[in-house]
């Protein structure tokens, strides 16, 4: 019975993932999380790990959007995104859509007179590097485009399914196990 | 399953949200100077990996160049390059890009809205007017030819994703966008004016009905989503029966 129990709690988290993951779908620079169910001795038991594949590289010709091609991330304050879609302040710090400062190889990045982001992430001033967006060797970035979400509506959509059919299952076994019980009960009640 | 259903939730009012945004752009597709906008969103995250679906982060305007179209009005202008025409009404100063002006009775440029175009007068007399790249005015008069008329300068904004939209074309500056910058157009690789044009709209219709089918599909997983969880409550429900 309580593996049943374990395997409806397993398959709840599994529709919290694919929700959660469908809820992203237009969140740039997400990557989905996947879940997977193990067996273990305290019954089934889900759990939840990041994913790496590429998402799609979406053109939009802004001067700060950079896609990162292969691993890694840009930090920005304390955090890290993929999501590359970067707006100056009015200091001319480069920031994201929540105001975090970019930070590159030497610091915040900041963009006076004169100073540009290269395609490649390095940050001229006359030509001079001065600063760089700081990314594992190997990494490609690509100016100009975004990194959509890496969430396939449709992978999301059969989850969801997969999740509420498994929970659906767990609760029939569930009664069932109940009924043989209260038969047993009654049966032996009778036969006293 | 609240959990589930709450993600689910807030899918669907990002991609309602994402829809308007799309549906303004396609609305004003055809509006001179329009700027199309983009709505983005990140996930939600209690810490750890507890997902909790998504919300908006933020909507700007995307100042890409329109394409400049020639137009028959007697004062339309657009920009080549970065920069707005800053322009004033009641004592209040915005900044657009749409440059479609008409000479009003006492010698200013308004646009359709009665926005003056800031630092130019047109003298009563004057028969014809041209501006040149540099967006330097020369009237003609009945008796003279070629007389300056002042000069249209340019604004720009250290952060100008950051301008707060006044709806249609304009912009107001705001703490974030820092103070505007006035500068005189044309020079070397600067911004020029281009007479007799106008700019329309950065919207692309193809593009913004791809938005939208995405958007929708989007909608209809995440009410999948939510019709899941409601599901699983129900079958949860039927655990206990009498």
């Amino acid at each position: 019975m309580q593996w049943m129990a374990s395997a409806m709690h397993a398959a709840r988290s599994q529709l919290e993932t694919a929700t959660h993951n469908l809820a992203n779908v237009s969140s740039d620079g997400y990557r989905r999380a996947a879940s997977s169910v193990a067996l273990t001795d305290r019954g089934l038991v889900a759990s939840e790990h990041g994913t790496f594949e590429q998402g799609a590289i979406r053109h939009t010709g802004r001067e700060l959007d950079f896609a990162i091609l292969g691993e890694g991330q840009f930090r920005v304050g304390k955090d890290m995104t993929r999501n590359g879609a970067f707006v100056t302040d009015r200091n001319g710090f480069v920031t994201d859509d929540r105001g975090r400062k970019l930070i590159g190889a030497t610091g915040p990045i900041q963009l006076t007179a004169g100073t540009t982001v290269a395609a490649d992430g390095a940050v001229l001033r006359e030509g001079c590097i001065v600063n760089r967006i700081a990314l594992p060797s190997g990494t490609k970035l690509q100016s100009g485009a975004l990194e959509a979400s890496n969430v396939n509506a449709v992978g999301e959509t059969l989850e969801i399914l997969t999740a509420q059919r498994a929970f659906e299952t767990a609760q029939k076994v569930l009664v069932a196990i109940d009924d043989t019980r209260q038969k047993a009960v009654n049966d032996v009640v009778r036969l006293k | 399953m609240n959990r589930a259903m709450f993600a689910a939730a807030s899918g669907m009012a990002a991609q309602q949200t994402n829809l308007e945004v799309i549906a303004d752009n396609l609305a004003n597709a055809d509006v001179a100077g329009f700027k199309g906008a983009v709505a983005s969103f990140a996930d939600v995250n209690a810490g750890g990996s507890l997902g909790l679906g998504t919300t908006p982060t933020g909507r700007h305007a995307i100042f890409a160049q329109g394409k400049l179209m020639k137009s028959g009005g007697p004062f339309d202008i657009a920009i080549d390059g970065a920069g707005f025409f800053s322009v004033e009404k009641g004592g209040k100063t915005a900044y657009t890009r749409a440059g479609a002006f008409s000479r009003a009775a006492d010698g200013s440029l308004q646009n359709a809205d009665g926005w003056k175009l800031s630092g130019i007068a047109i003298p009563v007399d004057a028969l014809g007017a041209t501006v040149e790249k540099d967006g330097r005015v020369f009237i003609d008069t009945a008796t003279k030819t070629h007389l300056a008329a002042g000069r249209i300068e340019l604004a720009s904004f250290p952060a100008p994703e950051h301008l707060r939209s006044l709806g249609g074309t304009l912009f107001a500056a705001t703490r974030d966008s820092g103070s505007s910058q006035r500068f005189a157009p044309g020079g070397d690789g600067h911004p020029t004016i281009e007479f007799g044009m106008l700019e329309k709209s950065n919207v692309s219709i193809v593009e913004s009905m791809m938005q939208i089918l995405t958007a929708q599909r989007a909608y209809e997983a995440n009410a999948k989503g939510v019709q899941a969880a409601d599901e699983m409550l129900r079958i949860a429900n039927n655990l206990h029966r009498s």
